[in-house]
């Protein structure tokens, strides 16, 4: 799993320079690798609803009532807030999320602060330390 | 509505009972109950119609903790697998423990963890289906989450709701369980090998669910030593 996520790490390090096409491929492919690395044993939170595969890295913090799957990668360091429902997405390392978000196909990159509640998002990827939905970098693939 | 009223009501759904509404709230909570199992039923129904157009036969497999269903499986599955495609939709609380049994008789399996929840419904069907190629299957299994009263709440789209109960329940579990007799196709009574030591009135059992539903198929059965599992797989049509 490790070296698909650090192709996809390499391929949006550059925010202008992201081949979209390229992306989505890579992506793919991740999302395709998860049902080898289904691991769901280790997280802080309140029995919230799998359907694997699921992959949750270490330390990850989960609100409540949430859903996950299928084909989700959560990254290490990871906080998800109440109501979040995932699916087809991979988030990665030291990611917050707030409360009652739905995506599903998407990438939030790495580092990454959504301090906000209520975002629906469908195929893009989201970047940024984000108090309102307004200030969230969005790029679609 | 504020973030405290909406965690309320969620609470409130999820013991389902509109009683403990305080007197502002419960308006909306009826209402809110009401389009949620509306909306289950809408995406049941077209989980049904892609299930047909793909000439896929399904079934819910509902039944308390330890009635026999996986084991019920295992033994469906061990018969069909060469000839059926076959799909099986694990549902439970925790764990990965009847995927794998299941899987060892040369089926794919998918594991739903519920985590709180006490019965699968149609979404998390819908999210398991909308990714996958139904080309691919020609039967898919949903053994639901173990217990005989949250699920008769929710259909999920499968052509047919199987409900397993064994002798061991004792004699009154099919009559203190209305709703999910009245709403299945076929009642399996498990555990018959055990009969001679139990002395469970069988009879008692299978006029009870043919009083709820006439139209119920009641099949008695040993997952443990086999006894009618032919005869199970051919009710069933596969």
């Amino acid at each position: 799993m490790k070296e698909f996520i650090e192709k996809i790490e390499n391929s949006i390090k550059e925010i202008d320079s992201i081949h979209t096409s390229n992306l989505r491929n890579i992506f793919q492919d991740a999302l395709k690798e998860i049902k080898n690395h289904h691991k769901i044993d280790n997280y802080i939170g309140d029995f919230p609803t799998f359907i694997e595969p699921v992959y949750l890295g270490d330390s990850v913090k989960i609100g409540d009532d949430v859903l996950l799957g299928p084909n989700v990668y959560i990254g290490n360091n990871c906080e998800l807030g109440d109501y979040v429902e995932l699916s087809n997405t991979i988030i990665l390392d030291n990611v917050k999320l707030g409360n009652n978000f739905t995506l599903e196909n998407c990438l939030v990159k790495t580092d990454s602060s959504l301090n906000f509640d209520i975002l629906k998002e469908k195929n893009c990827l989201l970047i940024g330390q984000a108090e309102s939905k307004e200030n969230l970098k969005k790029i679609s693939f | 509505m504020s973030d405290k009223e909406e965690r309320e009501i969620g609470r409130i759904q999820e013991l389902e009972s509109t009683n403990l509404a305080r007197e502002e709230i419960r308006d909306l909570v009826i209402e809110t109950k009401k389009k949620v199992e509306r909306d289950n039923d809408i995406l049941a129904e077209r989980i049904n119609k892609e299930f047909v157009k793909n000439n896929i036969k399904s079934f819910d497999i509902v039944g308390s903790i330890g009635a026999g269903k996986t084991a019920l499986l295992e033994k469906i599955c061990e018969q069909i697998s060469s000839k059926h495609r076959t799909l099986v939709i694990c549902g439970d609380i925790t764990t990965r423990v009847d995927a794998d049994r299941i899987e060892k008789h040369n089926v794919e399996t998918v594991q739903i963890n519920t985590g709180r929840e006490c019965a699968l419904n149609a979404y998390h069907i819908n999210q398991i289906i909308k990714n996958k190629d139904l080309f691919n299957y020609d039967v898919i299994f949903v053994e639901n989450v173990g217990n005989l009263i949250c699920p008769s709440e929710f259909i999920l789209g499968t052509d047919k709701r199987i409900t397993v109960v064994s002798i061991t329940e004792g004699e009154w579990v099919i009559e203190k369980h209305p709703m999910l007799f009245k709403m299945s196709d076929i009642a399996i009574i498990n555990k018959i090998d055990l009969l001679e030591r139990l002395g469970t009135d069988i009879d008692k059992m299978i006029s009870n669910a043919k009083n709820y539903n006439p139209k119920i198929e009641v099949i008695t059965t040993s997952a443990k030593t086999g006894e009618n599992i032919n005869k199970l797989i051919e009710i069933m049509g596969l």
